[in-house]
C-alpha cells in the first residue's frame, strides 16, 4: 500500500456537527476503498492567504492514510463535488508501506486534546510521520 | 575580441545552506512560518544566490512553497487581483 496525506479546507461557516459529518464522509471513502486511516487532524480555523470561493477563512484538516492509487482519485472526486470543501492537496508520503506497521487512527472524542494522554499520543504519531516523510522525499510527488 | 573576465565582487560572508548546517530543520509545506523566510515581501521565491541554499534544499523549498500556495497557506502574490 501507499501512504498519502490530504490537506483540505472546509468552508468556515461549518458547525462542529458539519465538521463531524465531513470527517465521517471522507474517512468512509477511504475505508470503503480498503484504505486505512492513520490520522485525522482538525487543525482549526485559519485565515487563507487568498480568497477561495469568496471565503477568507477555512477549517484546515489533515488526513493521513494508506491505500492504493485509486483511493486518491476517489477521495478527490468526492471532495471536488462537495460544496463544503474549498480546496485540497494530496501528497504521497511513501510508496510501499506494510499496513500492519501503521497504527490505525483511534476514534477519540472531539476536543479531547487537552488531556495529557491524548496529546502524548499525537506527538508520537507526528514524529513517526515526519521520519517517514523524510525517507521518501526523493520519490514524493503531488497528485491532483 | 579580447576575452576578459569581469571580477564579481565576492561577498565576504557567503552564507552556508542552513538546512545542510542543521539537519534537524524539516522542510514542510505545512510550515509557512519557516517558508516565509524564503519569499520576498511580494511573495516571490528568493533565488538561491541570495538565500544561500544549496541546490537540493532550494528545490525542496521551492516545492514546499508551491504546495503551500496551492492550499492557501501562502500567497501567490500580495498584490490583490482586481
Ligand atoms: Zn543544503
Amino acid at each position: 500500500m501507499r501512504r498519502y496525506e490530504t490537506l483540505f479546507i472546509v468552508t468556515p461557516d461549518s458547525s462542529d456537527e458539519d465538521l463531524q459529518a465531513v470527517a465521517d464522509k471522507f474517512k468512509g471513502v477511504i475505508t470503503s476503498m480498503n484504505g486505512k486511516i492513520a490520522a485525522y487532524d482538525e487543525q482549526g480555523k485559519k485565515s487563507l492567504a487568498y480568497n477561495i470561493k469568496k471565503q477568507s477563512k477555512g477549517h484546515y484538516v489533515l488526513m493521513d492514510y494508506l491505500g492504493q492509487a485509486d483511493v486518491v482519485a476517489e477521495l478527490e472526486r468526492n471532495m471536488r463535488l462537495d460544496d463544503r470543501i474549498l480546496k485540497y492537496l494530496t501528497v504521497k508520503l511513501a510508496d510501499q508501506v506494510d499496513p500492519d506497521t501503521v497504527e490505525e487512527e483511534k476514534p477519540k472524542p472531539r476536543r479531547a486534546a487537552e488531556t495529557t494522554d491524548v496529546s502524548e499520543e499525537e506527538d508520537q504519531s507526528a514524529e513517526a510521520q515526519e521520519s517517514e516523510e523524510e525517507e521518501s522525499l526523493e520519490e514524493e510527488s503531488e497528485e491532483e | 575580441m579580447v576575452a576578459y573576465r569581469r571580477r564579481r565582487r565576492s561577498f565576504p560572508r557567503r552564507k552556508v545552506c542552513r538546512f545542510c548546517a542543521d539537519s534537524n530543520v524539516k522542510i514542510d509545506y505545512k510550515d509557512p512560518k519557516l517558508l516565509k523566510y524564503f519569499i520576498t515581501e511580494r511573495g516571490k521565491i528568493i533565488p538561491r544566490r541570495i538565500s544561500g541554499n544549496c541546490a537540493r534544499h532550494q528545490r525542496e523549498i521551492t516545492t514546499a512553497i508551491k504546495r503551500a500556495r496551492h492550499i492557501a497557506l501562502m500567497p501567490y502574490t500580495t498584490i490583490q487581483p482586481h
